[in-house]
């Protein structure tokens, strides 16, 4: 089992771009999360002391993912942190649904003490798809920086 | 002339290009496209393609427009202009852009450089302190959900009325700085919990906070500049560049999932996802447009609470008051909105998206001492080539609902100009041509180089000679804060 991202040279002019991969929806989901994490600061300077528990269910894994992504973005602002890592769990429920239980790693925003990188501000439709090719995973997401 | 795209473009003038709806199915008005040859030949695939997108967007009139600063955008080209009928036409939060009220404000001083250059590595450090940049920074204002209300209604007002700034701050921001008809109850949760902290905070990415030089001998219109308070002999002026942060981009992205079970209800197709939009007179068009004027007082009470820090700063660093150093505000514009204004069509919801309104001379909407020279339209450049001051004219009156140019715009994607450049490097460089950067983030600071844009200089000549503003000032920078 296995994720990873790379972020895009030619894509979004003005922001940013990244296509993430995994062996399964969940691992996918994993790699998309490290990228939007990876994208506001470097992950290994930040702690773990805060934690939020976020559960979230949709029918379309897609949607999933883009309204988890915007999760991360939310709960920045909002409680004033950055994120170290997550925990993820996807399972298909009974009806269809996919139902995603997230717990988020951070601490509060401290520059001198962080690596801080990009204030993401919102995770976009533009070029927006995931799908599975083969064995894999795979989506492309352009976050508005 | 090789361009980026297979559409046929026409051309106009040497500063005007068209593509006609002939180019795509569902145009409903030709795409004009401002920029010189050399600007238009360089313009990624991406805004021909959006451009001709908004023009097939119902009750759209006369034409799609795209500034010469124009690039590839999220359903808009940034530089994007469009004007809807109000009765007939749509609202899209795509068309103004997640930041909404992203815009420019320009305080002029009676400083000179010789003044401020001996403090303005305290000056820098003290700017830098009293106003938060970057990923997750908060503001030292304290609202509550009742207080964060009055500033989504009454915008710079309320900042004025709490002591963060002079009454006479509010003459010469666009709409006085409150835009009637934002409604808090149009506003999520999740955007208030985003927006509640961040007042008085300047974000990242492409938003600056700039001390800036202005010479006489880059003043072009000496009549206009005098009496916009801009005397040269190196006066010191100071530019922030910041919109409504969190708060915005949550409002935007709660109302594009509304209009998109909106449109469908609607029968509205369009060609992007981000052209997601609703009638301007339906349920979801008015909500939006209340709640998007709620994030647009917002920016403008930003923008203000950061003016008095500024002015803060200048009088704890060099020691006398804000009054006496004649640190008045020039002007405040928004360039992420959408606005109802008259035309001779009618009642038109203009979308300037990455574009600034620039009403000439005469304009009954212009404070009193702007009505002869037109208003002050403020562009901001990279950190390292400097920015311009513009007068409004009758021409873009007539040409493009009131719009022009808001910046020098991107040509190289964040990603490339990181690889290509380290901030360190770029801070001591600058250091080295007598600029002083301070910024939260290292890798933010690369993704601004200057190279990373267009030569803001020729992206100014063609609005002049196009007609839709008139060159004013050059401002220099000497120091520069970034998130």
């Amino acid at each position: 089992m296995s994720h990873a991202f790379h972020f895009l040279d030619d894509v979004a002019t003005a922001d940013l771009a990244f296509d993430a991969s995994g062996d399964s929806l969940q691992e996918l989901f994993q790699g998309a999360t490290c990228a939007v994490i990876d994208a506001m600061a470097d992950p290994l300077t930040v702690g773990s002391m805060w934690q939020q528990t976020v559960e979230r269910t949709d029918e379309d894994p897609a949607e999933l993912l883009f309204d988890w992504l915007s999760d991360l973005v939310y709960w920045k602002d909002a409680a004033g942190v950055i994120f170290s890592r997550s925990e993820l769990t996807l399972t298909r429920q009974d009806h269809g649904c996919w139902k995603l239980t997230g717990l988020l790693y951070g601490e509060p925003v401290n520059g001198s003490a962080q690596t801080l990188r990009a204030d993401v501000k919102g995770i976009t439709k533009h070029l927006y798809e995931v799908k599975q090719e083969g064995m894999r995973w795979h989506a492309r997401v352009v976050v508005d920086v | 002339m090789k361009l980026n795209t297979r559409m046929q473009v026409n051309r106009i003038s040497n500063e005007v290009w068209e593509v006609p709806p002939s180019e795509k199915e569902g145009m409903l008005v030709p795409a004009r496209i401002y920029a010189t040859p050399a600007i238009l030949q360089a313009m990624d695939a991406g805004v021909f393609e959006q451009v001709t997108n908004v023009a097939c967007l119902p009750g759209i009139r006369r034409y799609a427009l795209c500034m010469p600063d124009g690039h590839w955008g999220y359903g808009f080209p940034i530089g994007g202009v469009a004007a809807f009928d109000a009765r007939s036409g749509i609202i899209s939060p795509g068309g103004v852009g997640y930041d909404v009220n992203c815009g420019m404000r320009l305080i002029r001083t009676d400083l000179a450089r010789e003044d401020v250059q001996p403090y303005l590595e305290r000056l820098m450090t003290e700017l830098f302190r009293r106003v938060p940049a970057g990923v997750g920074a908060g503001g030292f204002v304290q609202l509550n959900r009742s207080s964060f209300e009055q500033v989504m209604t009454n915008g710079a007002r309320w900042c004025i009325e709490q002591g963060f700034g002079w009454h006479r701050d509010l003459e010469v921001i666009e709409e006085g700085g409150r835009i009637i008809g934002a409604d808090p109850s149009k506003v999520s949760d999740q955007a208030v919990s985003r927006g509640i902290n961040q007042l008085g905070t300047l974000g990242s990415g492409n938003h600056y906070l700039e001390v800036q030089v202005v010479s006489s001998d880059r003043i072009f219109d000496k009549e206009t500049a005098s009496a916009w308070g801009i005397t040269g002999h190196d006066q010191i002026v100071v530019m922030v560049h910041c919109g409504s942060r969190g708060f915005g981009h949550q409002v935007a992205s709660d109302y594009l999932k509304v209009f998109e079970r909106a449109m469908q209800r609607y029968g509205i197709p369009v060609k992007d996802q981000q052209l997601a939009c609703a009638p301007f007179e339906s349920i979801e068009g008015q909500d939006y447009f209340s709640a998007m004027n709620c994030a647009a007082n917002t920016a403008f009470a930003n923008r203000q609470v950061i003016t008095h820090q500024i002015r803060e700063a200048f009088a704890a660093v060099l020691g006398r008051s804000a009054e006496e150093m004649g640190m008045e505000l020039v002007y405040d514009v928004a360039h992420n909105i959408a606005k109802v204004e008259r035309y001779p069509e009618g009642e038109l919801v203009v979308h300037r998206k990455g574009s600034t309104r620039a009403l000439g001379p005469g304009s009954p909407t212009l404070p009193p001492r702007y009505r002869m020279t037109g208003q002050p339209v403020i562009c901001g450049g990279s950190m390292e080539t400097g920015s311009y001051l513009l007068a409004g004219t009758e021409g873009a009156v007539r040409d493009t609902f009131a719009s022009t140019m808001h910046g020098s715009g991107r040509t190289m994607s964040r990603a490339q100009a990181k690889k290509a450049v380290r901030g360190e490097q770029i801070q001591k460089q600058m250091k080295q041509r007598g600029i002083i950067v301070k910024a939260v983030s290292m890798s933010g600071l690369a993704e601004e180089a200057g190279f990373a844009y267009k030569n803001i200089s020729e992206v100014v000549e063609a609005v002049d000679r196009a007609g839709i503003t008139r060159t004013v000032a050059e401002l220099r920078p000497i120091g520069n804060i970034k998130g």
